[in-house]
């Protein structure tokens, strides 16, 4: 499994997501269903850190924010 | 690394963005700026391996790079009231002249014209050092900020 994979894979899959991009070192995400983050399998797949706020999650990945964002997106 | 705006600098955990007050980017300093139109400047030498209107990274030979993020969500803006000098890829020298901005038009904006500037990659211990020898208070762009050993 590639990042991108994993990161979707940690954020419940491509159906969770409802809306995804990058700035610079992080992933903004809304997700349809927070229960369904896995932090800890984040962190696995290379994030540095995640901060939740009710459906909203960031991922911070590093300065390769956009080509993961863009992997992702192509895994949509 | 050098300040690559003028203003004040304050330390990371006053920055109004959990992501990098928390230091989850990486250690740094922060800056909020003098509220008109200025040049950022890059904090050290190397390349731009990464340049948007609102943010920056450079990489320097051996390999440790520094984020230079101009306000908070900044991305919003989609490159409004920023002027690009440089051009990614470009190998810069510490204090050249990046990007042209108004940290006022920001704040008019809604947004916080407060600058992360982020070590990259930077280890346990060196954070801690780097910590401790941030310039906190007034600074000038291309003023010593903070060091990296």
């Amino acid at each position: 499994m590639n990042k991108a994979q994993a990161i979707l894979a940690a954020l419940g899959g491509a159906d969770n997501i409802m809306e995804i991009e990058p700035c610079i070192t992080r992933l903004r995400t809304v997700v349809h269903d927070p229960s369904r983050i896995d932090e800890a399998a984040l962190k696995g797949a290379g994030a540095h850190g995640v901060m939740r706020a009710g459906t909203v999650v960031q991922v911070v990945v590093g300065p390769d924010a956009d080509t993961v964002c863009m992997d992702i997106e192509d895994l949509l | 690394m050098v300040a690559p705006v003028g203003g004040r600098a304050i330390a990371l955990a006053e920055v109004p963005d959990a992501v990098f007050a928390q230091h989850m980017v990486g250690p740094g300093a922060a800056i909020d700026p003098v509220r008109g139109p200025g040049v950022v400047v890059s904090p050290v030498s190397g390349i731009l391996v990464k340049l948007k209107p609102h943010a920056f990274v450079v990489t320097a030979e051996d390999g440790r790079g520094v984020l230079v993020h101009l306000g908070i969500d900044t991305v919003n803006l989609d490159g409004g009231g920023f002027v690009l000098l440089a051009e990614e890829g470009r190998v810069v020298p510490a204090g050249a002249p990046v990007i042209r901005w108004n940290p006022a038009a920001v704040e008019a904006a809604g947004l916080s014209p407060v600058c992360p500037v982020i070590a990259l990659d930077a280890d346990r211990a060196a954070a801690e050092a780097l910590a401790g020898s941030v310039a906190l208070g007034p600074v000038r762009a291309g003023d010593r900020l903070f060091t990296w050993a």
